[in-house]
């Protein structure tokens, strides 16, 4: 029971004997520890909002689809709509609202240019509950009815296309019998969307205007369905599968296979970056500490003289370490925890967008502190980085009295 | 009855040549039929003028009807047994070079139909003049001793045209001297004239035509009639896939 606090006392005390250097290596492995938790927050919060992004625009939470449509997005590929039993599943009480689209390749021509888009017909009411359409546009209108005759267009699309609100553009895509279908629209509304591919990527049309162009009669492209967690899908998919065993339903993580391996790759990417950080760390641990001990040969010599046991000189080392540690990781998580604080109303790179876009992150980030990447980063710098002393404290507790005293 | 009164109104109205016609979407019909006959076969040159080179080749064409046409490439050897089928608004091309049809998509309607300044879409949506549009008879004139009509004509709503409007002008022969395609601010795009009108096949045809975009002064397409039959008797096999990558003339 006395002999903690004593070398608690000791290592204490040996600490703040080279002010300096024990500043100097308590600054670096705080900025270590800062490096790890704010990358780590940066990046969950970009992976966060691309995610929230990509739901939110149009992935909803989970998709049903014609068998084969995943594979190959065509006209082919369509589906009835809801029959008794899954429009009763589509109930479901974690189920927030669902919507029904026509969703195929086309193309949008103006006078001047052409561009391959998304045509996607939506009814109004459906698709505001589910995706972004509903509160994007920025000039014009939204679509009022499924029937109606008008196009929203995206902003950059209608840039490229050199035309505008109130103009006409001719869409053309496949109709039911693989033959050309075409119509002209009207732009009825422009909208804004984030990240730009969704604006030069989709054009919306009302619904059945897209069925009676398209030939469908009323069959869809795809049901997308909003629930309340997008963590917790298992009990509505269950539900919906069984309704529609025929139907190829599947939540977010498999319709949008690229966030869930942007998911991944940027926990690798956390991984190495906490390598690198903890390997130039460890070094600066151990040196310091080294320094410290050899310094220190001739007291611990006295010690062990005068029947300290070597498992305490062990432990002064230990306590040493643990409390410079202690105090770094205090530090760099305040830092950190400061630095996402001020960072709250996101940290801009729009200077950098034009790269970011092309892979469809925003060029906003607002971090994202998780428990779990805190803890890993702490708890990676407190056990290893006690592992690594394991060295100069062993060195320390192994030199024999004799030679201490003997040595110059 | 009708064609006894129509008769009694072009004799009270000598003015007026043909007055069945004088309403513009009838003028257009007329004209559109005019050119295409009941059957036809006809065989042009098509140069294809760029700023540093000029491109030539001769072409057959087949045509039956409005919906059904047929171009096959002639000369020079190198694209030579290059074709189009059009049946109605779909479209097949063939090349045998790679010894294939290839339905032509939506995606590509929009793109140049070998080479020229012609879009596929020029060629497929040819008679939609008719059902497509509203027309508006803009002015009468006289031209060189004939009467020509000047016509607007607006797509509908929903027609898959993206012109703001087309002015057409036609001669009172039916043959059609010009068609501008504006934007739909107002702005010219791009012109059909025709520059050269004779006997031909037994008829007085349009011979030369140049298509030209207003943006790009130093490009062209013209196409010049050399040889036109009217009225042919042409079977329907001539309009098939088959026939169009394994011709049997």
């Amino acid at each position: 029971m006395r002999k903690t606090p004593l070398l608690l006392t000791l290592a204490w005390r040996n600490l703040w004997r080279h002010r300096g250097r024990t500043a100097a290596i308590l600054f670096a492995l705080a900025l270590g520890v800062w490096s790890m938790v704010a990358l780590a927050a940066l990046s969950r919060g970009s992976l966060e909002s691309q995610l929230k992004k990509s739901i939110d625009n149009l992935t909803g939470h989970i998709q049903l689809h014609a068998p084969a449509y995943r594979d190959d997005p065509v006209i082919e590929h369509r589906l009835s709509p809801p029959d008794a039993p899954l429009t009763e599943a589509l109930a479901h009480p974690s189920i927030r609202a669902w919507a029904g689209r026509v969703r195929v390749p086309a193309v949008v021509a103006s006078e001047r240019e052409s561009a391959g888009v998304v045509l996607l017909g939506i009814d109004p009411e459906q698709e505001r509950k589910v995706s972004f359409i509903g509160s994007a546009i920025t000039s014009g209108r939204y679509l009022e009815a499924s029937d109606e005759p008008g196009l929203l267009l995206g902003r950059k699309l209608a840039e490229q296309l050199e035309t505008e609100l109130g103009r006409r553009v001719v869409l053309m895509s496949q109709d039911v019998n693989n033959t050309v279908a075409d119509r002209g629209f009207r732009v009825v509304g422009i909208f804004d969307g984030e990240p730009q591919a969704i604006e030069t990527g989709f054009v919306f049309v009302g619904r059945a205007t897209a069925q009676q162009m398209l030939g469908m009669g009323d069959a869809l492209s795809e049901i997308v369905v909003r629930a309340d967690d997008r963590n917790r899908l298992e009990a509505p998919l269950a539900a919906l599968r069984a309704a529609a065993p025929t139907l190829d339903t599947e939540p977010w993580s498999v319709v949008e296979p690229l966030l869930t391996l942007t998911e991944k790759v940027v926990n690798v990417i956390l991984i190495v970056w906490y390598a690198i950080v903890f390997a130039a760390m460890s070094f600066g641990l151990v040196n310091t500490l080294l320094m410290a001990v050899f310094e220190r040969t001739r007291e611990f010599g006295l010690f062990q003289a005068l029947g300290m046991p070597p498992r305490n000189i062990l432990g002064q080392v230990l306590t040493e370490s643990v409390i410079l540690l202690g105090i770094a990781l205090a530090l760099g998580n305040v830092a950190a925890w400061a630095t996402v604080r001020a960072l709250k109303n996101g940290l801009d790179l729009s200077a950098f967008a034009e790269g970011f876009e092309m892979f469809g992150v925003s060029p906003i980030i607002y971090p994202a502190l998780t428990a779990t990447d805190v803890t890993a980063a702490n708890g990676l710098v407190a056990v290893l980085g006690l592992v690594a002393s394991l060295y100069p404290a062993w060195r320390a507790a192994r030199h024999v009295p004799v030679e201490a005293l003997t040595r110059v | 009855m009708g064609a006894a009164a129509l008769a009694l109104v072009a004799v009270s109205l000598p003015v007026r040549a043909q007055p069945q016609a004088v309403d513009a979407p009838a003028i257009i019909k007329a004209a559109i039929e005019y050119w295409r006959d009941v059957s036809s076969y006809s065989v042009s040159e098509m140069a294809i003028h760029r700023p540093d080179w000029e491109r030539r080749m001769t072409i057959r064409v087949w045509t039956r009807g409005n919906k059904e046409s047929l171009v096959r490439v002639v000369a020079p050897a190198k694209d030579t047994g290059n074709a189009t089928l059009l049946l109605d608004n779909d479209m097949w091309s063939y090349t045998p070079k790679i010894n294939r049809v290839i339905k032509i998509p939506s995606s590509m309607m929009n793109q140049s139909w070998m080479g020229s300044d012609f879009s596929n879409n020029d060629l497929a949506k040819a008679d939609d003049l008719i059902e497509q549009y509203t027309h508006k008879l803009l002015a009468t004139e006289t031209q060189d001793g004939r009467k020509v009509w000047t016509i607007e004509s607006t797509p509908k709503e929903t027609a898959p045209v993206v012109w703001g409007r087309e002015i057409v002008k036609v001669r009172d022969d039916y043959n059609l001297i010009e068609h501008a395609f504006y934007d739909q601010a107002g702005e010219l795009v791009k012109k059909l004239t025709s520059l050269e009108i004779k006997p031909m096949g037994g008829k007085v045809i349009v011979t030369r035509q140049r298509m030209q975009r207003v943006d790009k002064p130093g490009e062209w397409t013209e196409i010049v009639v050399r040889e036109m039959k009217f009225g042919v008797d042409l079977p329907a096999s001539v309009f098939t896939i088959s026939n169009l990558s394994n011709p049997r003339e």
